[in-house]
């Protein structure tokens, strides 16, 4: 989206407000409300930046120097609050790069290692036990997950079931993209569905629209660790999200625009997971769509997902 | 009254016009069959430059796959004890309860039941330092996978295609690939219950 999209009123009006509402604020407490930081959080060089963080534009119409002035807000944030060291980026997407994911329900075995590396990599919150991967039980001859156990824990596999995962599976024609009122979130060229978390209103309606259960939302602030936190993070994908968003998975953008695998498929002991570019005649994701049974979960709802299950 | 309907006929016609126009632009996005079915220039990975060497040790295959030539993760480097020619020469080895020491843990679980494999199935008795295939030809123990997809073609064949086994954490630049025996422990090649590595709460809770 261009920026001549949007009425010039709106840019001037966020303008406006920003140097009146600087001015008011000085003079009057009571405008101090929950959504504007506080005086007296933290210090002054905080709360000019948290000010600053909160007048910033929609992901989409910012200029690149926008896009860093941000992101080095948000570092200097995440340093100056917790002390961490972040690399934070904004790759954009690859050109002739279109995501595809693959998974294989006769090899997995439910051992749910990729559940815990996209935890770990996408900094998900661990006080509500927050996850993105549902691996679900199965019984034989059942296709639809809504029939299968997603909370086992006994030792597996079990014989005579299989296991299915399932998470974003990234449409391409996405309900979730047009469900949102606030156009927070969005289809990137490379066809990955992210989510501006700073103009997510948390009005879950995304997670309403979603037929596939893809979608978190943050009842609170995530609670990780400092020691477990993934440093290396993507402004779309795994930086840490603030209360009341929805959030999801990503295809661990701050991997696959790096040439890595998402960190489910790099952790999957049993190589169900298969990951790469539909629009490599080469890759592996096209060799399985060409050579085996694959089939797409509720196709009929035309959501157009770019996640196959296939089998052996 | 009539200039009523007349408005609300407009108002539902435009309206309708609207419907219809926003539903044509959607249904002019191409979808992802059609754009995989149009995209057949191959992307080339190498351009990524971000997929830096890896720590492992990797080895050439002497296979292709349809994007050309590819690694595979080695074995030797990971086999304890290898080269096995440090205590298997010439002569036969003779020493009491060696072979219980040396090689007691091995438990062989490979093969249906009557056909189970013994040692010699797969590890070449002349040359101790390689595998030995079928029709006695030597297989180094990098690239043991030629011995597996022996009986294992069809995974074999899914293996090179990347259907089967996994890539080396990149999905871009140099194609590396897990080895069979990367996985599978050849002895007992079958996945080992375990309990899960974590566990999910309840949707609805």
């Amino acid at each position: 989206m261009k920026k001549k999209d949007m009425p010039d009123t709106q840019c001037s009006r966020r303008s406006f407000l920003k140097t009146t509402s600087i001015a008011a604020a000085a003079g009057s407490a009571s405008l101090v409300t929950g959504c504007i930081p506080g005086k007296n959080s933290g210090s002054s060089e905080e709360f000019k930046l948290k000010w600053e963080e909160y007048f910033k534009e929609h992901y989409r119409l910012m200029t690149q120097e926008e896009k860093d002035a941000t992101i080095s807000r948000l570092v200097r944030l995440a340093k100056l609050q917790r002390g961490l060291d972040l690399q934070m980026s904004s790759r954009p997407a690859r050109e002739q790069v279109l995501y595809g994911y693959a998974f294989n329900i006769s090899r997995c075995e439910g051992y749910m290692d990729c559940v815990k590396a996209c935890v770990k990599e996408n900094n998900l919150d661990r006080k509500s036990k927050t996850q993105y991967i549902r691996i679900f039980e199965m019984e034989p001859g059942q296709l639809d997950p809504s029939t299968g156990d997603a909370k086992y824990f006994h030792e597996v596999p079990v014989d005579n079931k299989f296991y299915m995962g399932v998470q974003c599976f990234q449409c391409e024609n996405a309900p979730c993209v047009k469900a949102c009122p606030t156009k927070a979130t969005w289809r990137e060229p490379d066809g990955i569905v992210v989510v501006d978390y700073d103009w997510c209103i948390g009005c879950r309606y995304c997670m309403a629209a979603c037929p596939y259960w893809g979608r978190r939302f943050n009842w609170g602030k995530p609670e990780i660790p400092d020691e477990e936190v993934t440093t290396k993070q993507h402004y779309l994908g795994n930086r840490i999200r603030p209360m009341g968003k929805v959030e999801k998975c990503t295809f661990c953008v701050q991997r696959t625009r790096e040439g890595k695998l998402p960190a489910c498929a790099e952790a999957c002991p049993t190589g169900s997971r298969v990951f790469g570019n539909l629009l490599d005649p080469d890759s592996e994701i096209r060799y399985v769509l060409k050579h085996k049974k694959v089939f797409r979960m509720k196709e009929e709802l035309g959501t157009d997902p770019k996640f196959w299950y296939f089998i052996d | 009254m009539k200039e009523i309907i007349h408005g609300s006929i407009l108002r539902s016609l435009v309206l309708g016009a609207v419907l219809l126009t926003s539903h044509l632009a959607l249904a002019s996005d191409k979808s992802v069959l059609d754009r995989i079915k149009a995209a057949n220039e191959p992307f080339d990975t190498m351009k990524i430059d971000s997929t830096h060497p890896l720590s492992m040790k990797t080895v050439r295959s002497n296979d292709s796959y349809q994007g050309g030539t590819f690694k595979v993760l080695t074995r030797k480097d990971s086999i304890e004890r290898f080269r096995c020619s440090g205590c298997h020469k010439d002569k036969k080895v003779q020493v009491r309860d060696g072979v219980s020491f040396t090689h007691g843990d091995i438990v062989i679980n490979h093969g249906s039941e009557g056909t189970s494999l013994s040692c010699s199935d797969c590890h070449n008795e002349k040359e101790r330092d390689f595998l030995v295939g079928k029709k006695g030809q030597k297989i180094d123990f990098d690239h043991s996978y030629q011995l597996c997809g022996k009986c294992h073609f069809r995974q074999k064949s899914d293996w090179v295609g990347g259907a089967h086994g996994k890539r080396v954490k990149y999905w871009a630049g140099e194609r590396v690939v897990y080895n069979c025996a990367t996985c599978h422990n050849p002895h007992s090649p079958r996945f080992k219950k375990r309990m899960p590595a974590t566990f999910s709460r309840p949707l609805d809770e």
